[in-house]
């Protein structure tokens, strides 16, 4: 019997092809969007972590990754420098936009450099900092991988920023400019995304953390080491992840089923002589989904291939992190595999209850 | 006992809202090793009565016993079981998979049958056959003649208890019909094979050891 799947597979090259491709799309679709949502997210958390604060203070309801707004009075900062065991305070403006590369988002912070640079250890290596409102300043690893070199102009705020200096190491966002100048585009003086706290000793950070909390009510003061996982960072991104694989089971396994619908009524004559030999009925489902399940291996393993291609492509050509984890890849292939398996069985089914003399007698 | 035995077989198909009567209470006794043709003009009921014999139809009435089962008495399953089991079909069309070649056609029988083959017994079929070197072609690749016997040896791989055969000859030159009709007659004659034949071919009807004739759904002549 197997066989008779091989032969079957090879006697119909074109229909072969695009069910490969139809399983092959749905494993690409469910890897690069998660690689790239949790690539992104992770990148984001760890510069994030590289600012060098233990705490960041915010408004409720606002976070890093999920506003464009500065809903943040700056007086804070002030405030919280005089709390007991706070060493550094530097107020940030948050500005998420879409990528230069048209792929994913980014995001753009305004800081004032020398109390950010005494936090994060974050020093000029080429060029110098942002002067005024035009000027910007990337991290190293922006200037490797895209046009953002020193006298370039890059896009913020709809706007032609120009790149002045080159910082590393990466912390926070990778385009920074001056908090005023984000304050004096987005028309909030005096306000901020946040401000982060840096304890004078890191291990009391938790006894900081609720010394802020009883000095500053009704505020969010989070500790950088508990930032949420990326599934929980941006409030919709796991119903986001679920549509993926909802879309992508469905686009698998329609492709499966039209591809088998159609073999199986090209070859209802064989479908009789099997009926003629005593195939049973399961006999026969299972030769027709023994076939789905061998093009639908086929398809996950091409699917694998090209995500991590394509994620290659992603991670050489832009600033965005595609991060494949095990967990996705093997639901990418129960996936792929599932649709194989569910697309062929109304086929399936339907071949082998076929009347068998009127199967033989098919044209 | 009969290998094989009808009594007062029925089979009515609904074509609208007419009743066609195909076969009008037919009763055939065919002994273990017998070579039975049955003959009979268009509309006669003789592929309707192959098929029930076979097992393809379930029959309106009556009984139709083949190796001591009942398939007019059994489920599509069971009926299917004992297809598998007990009979070997051979069609005018040959009807072998297309994609496989004459060897592969022949162990999906024995899959089917739900052997792994008997290779020994493979090769008594194979020289038989005169297919000894036709084995790795594919259909297409052989000629009618060559892929009846194929089809011939595809049908006794797995020793059936009886051979259907439908029309063998009918696509085939008088050259090859003579060459498939002598290899019929010698499954019977040197296996022991038991072979009911339908045929419109009054000469391929005279190999049988005997000769049976349908006409309106009835045997007229036994």
């Amino acid at each position: 019997m197997d066989s008779l799947i091989l032969a079957n597979i090879r006697q119909r090259p074109t229909r072969t092809l695009v069910s490969v491709v139809g399983v092959a799309l749905g494993v690409v679709l469910i890897l690069v969007n998660t690689g790239l949502v949790r690539g992104m997210l992770n990148d984001r958390m760890k510069r994030e972590k590289g600012v060098g604060g233990e705490i960041r203070f915010l408004r409720p309801g606002s976070g890093v990754l999920t506003t464009s707004s500065l809903p943040l009075d700056v007086r804070y900062a002030d405030r919280l420098k005089q709390i007991e065991g706070v060493k550094e305070v530097s107020p940030i403006g948050a500005y998420i936009q879409g990528g230069g590369t048209g792929i994913g988002l980014e995001a753009v912070e305004g800081i004032e450099f020398d109390s950010y640079s005494a936090m994060s250890g974050l020093r000029i290596i080429e060029g110098r900092i942002f002067q005024n409102d035009n000027e910007v300043i990337v991290d190293d690893f922006k200037a490797a991988k895209s046009k953002a070199k020193i006298g370039n102009e890059i896009d913020v705020f709809g706007k032609k920023l120009k790149v002045v200096g080159i910082y590393s190491p990466p912390s926070g966002a990778r385009i920074k400019m001056s908090l005023t100048a984000m304050q004096n585009y987005l028309a909030s003086t005096n306000k901020c995304t946040m401000i982060m706290v840096k304890c004078v000793t890191p291990e009391k950070q938790e006894e900081i953390q609720k010394r802020i909390n009883e000095t500053l009510p009704g505020n969010t003061v989070q500790l950088i080491r508990d930032l949420p996982s990326f599934e929980r960072a941006i409030p919709g991104i796991d119903g986001f992840i679920k549509t993926i694989l909802v879309l992508s089971t469905i686009v698998s396994s329609l492709v499966i089923l039209l591809a088998m619908y159609t073999t199986i009524t090209e070859r209802t004559r064989e479908i009789g002589i099997l009926k003629s030999l005593g195939a049973s009925k399961r006999f026969i489902i299972s030769v027709i989904e023994k076939e789905a399940i061998t093009i639908s291996l086929i398809g996950v393993s091409v699917g694998l291939i090209a995500a991590f291609l394509i994620g290659w492509v992603i991670g050489a050509t832009t600033t965005l992190q595609v991060e494949f984890q095990f967990s996705w890849i093997a639901i990418a292939t129960l996936i792929g595999l599932a649709a194989g398996i569910g697309g062929a069985f109304y086929p399936a089914v339907r071949a082998a209850n076929q009347d068998a003399v009127k199967a033989l007698s098919y044209e | 006992m009969p290998i094989l035995q009808t009594d007062n077989l029925m089979m009515t198909y609904r074509v609208g809202k007419v009743d066609v009567h195909a076969l009008r209470g037919v009763n055939l006794n065919v002994e273990k090793g017998e070579f039975v043709s049955i003959m009979g003009h268009s509309g006669s009921g003789k592929s309707t009565l192959l098929h029930i014999l076979g097992g393809l139809l379930k029959p309106t009435g009556g009984k139709v016993i083949v190796d001591g089962e009942d398939l007019a008495a059994v489920s599509d399953a069971q009926r299917t079981d004992i297809r598998r089991r007990k009979i070997g079909f051979v069609f005018q069309r040959f009807n072998l998979f297309p994609t496989l070649t004459a060897e592969g056609n022949l162990k999906l029988a024995e899959h089917v049958h739900g052997t792994s083959g008997n290779a020994e017994l493979r090769r008594e079929v194979l020289r038989l056959l005169k297919l000894e070197n036709k084995m790795k072609h594919k259909p297409l690749e052989l000629s009618g003649g060559e892929q009846q016997r194929v089809a011939i040896a595809r049908a006794v791989i797995n020793r059936p208890a009886i051979i259907l055969a439908d029309e063998p000859t009918g696509n085939l030159d008088s050259e090859n019909s003579e060459i498939v009709l002598q290899m019929l007659v010698q499954l019977n004659r040197d296996i022991g094979q038991t072979i009911v034949m339908i045929t419109h071919n009054p000469e391929a009807a005279e190999i049988a050891n005997r000769k049976v004739l349908m006409r309106d759904g009835q045997i007229v002549s036994n």
